[in-house]
């Protein structure tokens, strides 16, 4: 990933279009095609991941689903054989009885109103509601599911996109404090859960305080979480 | 810019901008702006879901609350909503998110001249915090010929209370387009082309400061982007 301009809607990129003279590029959100122009729709900075994709990274707190993501959700209600569930989109999503391990049409699982699952979007399109699955294509459900007890909150996307990078630091380092469980969803959402209250409580604030470090402040910022985490 | 100003006489420059990121926590992006000592907040939300009456199967449905300062919205503040309802829709990218709402809200937290001007340029703020798909920015300027003939830029409300003719209009960013004019009272030909122009030129210094404001909030130095200008003239 490299650092590059910052881009507001309407900017014209031509940097991509001389790319894109050579070789195949993916408009990634925050850019469009017209014509033979590529054009900024958002504003933020734009980042190019080697070898042909871009994208503009905007701070944003509005989820928009894309198939594969990982996201939390709150089951709303139950709709005939699928139950809706919330996960801060546009559309309320909607996932089947039987996307779930070891669910048949007799064996239901017992969801109900309330509840919080860990999903993975299956199928997302503008045009029609998004679906969600608590299984891989093995039929496991790996650390997908239903989660019990915990504390969950709101973040922004960058947050839970940044804490889901794989070289990210934070959790490492939150680990060598106390042990936790913790479920980050590309949707801005994040549940923990901790041995007491006290620390489920120091691990939502030390979360929280890396909501405004960038990719390049969060290192130094992973040093002062434990002075966070005792306040 | 700075030296700039100073060439310029007292009434033909901008009044001092100022703006806040996000300082509401539960919408999807909001901006506390002022110029000179009016004040607005505006927050967007979306896209969300939208009623059915107002579904759009190929586009989304834009809403706008525009709330005065005290009391309840009356004629002249519809107008004003409806006025920023117009340029959002110009501007929006609605295509993107079909089946869904996009709602602006604008709250006056002190009038003090130029307000439709300075609604306008909160809420396009807002929409760029939010993350909202746009084709481009916009601004507005507002501009009066007060009762000696002299064209004063961006009034406040003294300066207002003797004007003889007033006029806003706001622009695109990329081909600069004519996006809405309100104009009142009576203005030679001559002279509205005149102030058509002092406003376009004013119009350059707001989008700067959209600029160097949202790169800085995404955590870039305003310096470096300034050095490169990715903007097709």
């Amino acid at each position: 990933m490299t650092s590059s301009n910052f881009v507001m809607p309407g900017d014209r990129v031509s940097s991509i279009e001389d790319l894109a003279k050579t070789k195949r590029v993916i408009l990634g959100p925050g850019l469009r095609r017209l014509d033979d122009k590529v054009v900024a729709s958002k504003a933020g900075p734009l980042r190019h991941k080697e070898p042909n994709t871009f994208w503009v990274d905007n701070y944003q707190r509005r989820y928009v689903p894309a198939r594969g993501d990982l996201v939390l959700g709150i089951v709303r209600a139950k709709a005939g054989d699928v139950y809706r569930v919330d996960i801060g989109s546009a559309d309320v999503a909607t996932i089947s009885y039987l996307a779930f391990e070891a669910a048949t049409k007799k064996n239901r699982p017992d969801l109900n109103p309330g509840d919080m699952i860990y999903a993975r979007v299956l199928n997302a399109n503008a045009d029609i509601e998004p679906e969600l699955v608590c299984v891989n294509s093995n039929g496991k459900r790996g650390k997908l599911g239903v989660l019990q007890d915990g504390f969950f909150f709101k973040c922004s996307l960058n947050l839970g996109r940044m804490l889901l990078r794989e070289n990210c630091p934070a959790l490492g380092a939150l680990n060598e404090e106390l042990p936790y469980e913790i479920a980050v969803g590309v949707n801005g959402r994040i549940w923990v859960k901790a041995h007491t209250p006290r620390d489920t409580l120091g691990l939502v604030n030390a979360i929280l305080s890396l909501e405004n470090a960038g990719y390049a402040e969060i290192e130094k910022v992973c040093g002062n979480l434990t002075e966070v985490m005792q306040t | 810019m700075e030296k700039q100003k100073d060439e310029k006489s007292g009434n033909e420059k901008l009044r001092q901008m100022s703006c806040e990121f996000n300082s509401l926590s539960r919408c999807d992006g909001s901006v506390m702006y002022s110029q000179g000592a009016t004040i607005v907040i505006a927050a967007v939300i979306g896209p969300v879901e939208t009623k059915t009456q107002n579904l759009c199967i190929d586009g989304s449905y834009l809403e706008c609350n525009y709330r005065p300062k005290a009391g309840l919205p009356q004629v002249k503040e519809r107008i004003r909503e409806a006025a920023i309802r117009d340029v959002l829709e110009l501007a929006l990218l609605s295509e993107s998110y079909p089946r869904s709402k996009m709602s602006v809200q604008v709250q006056e937290l002190e009038d003090r001249g130029s307000m439709d001007a300075c609604a306008l340029n909160a809420s396009c703020l807002a929409m760029l915090i939010g993350g909202l798909p746009m084709k481009y920015s916009f601004a507005a300027v507002h501009c009066i010929i007060n009762e000696k003939g002299e064209i004063v830029l961006d009034p406040d409300l003294s300066e207002m209370q003797h004007q003889r003719a007033s006029f806003t209009f706001a622009f695109d960013s990329v081909e600069g387009n004519l996006l809405l004019i309100q104009t009142k009272g009576s203005f030679k030909i001559a002279e509205f082309n005149d102030i058509e122009c002092l406003c376009r030129a004013a119009s350059a210094q707001i989008f700067e400061f959209y600029r160097s404001h949202l790169a800085n909030y995404h955590g870039r130095a305003s310096k470096e982007t300034a050095t490169t200008p990715m903007e097709e003239t």
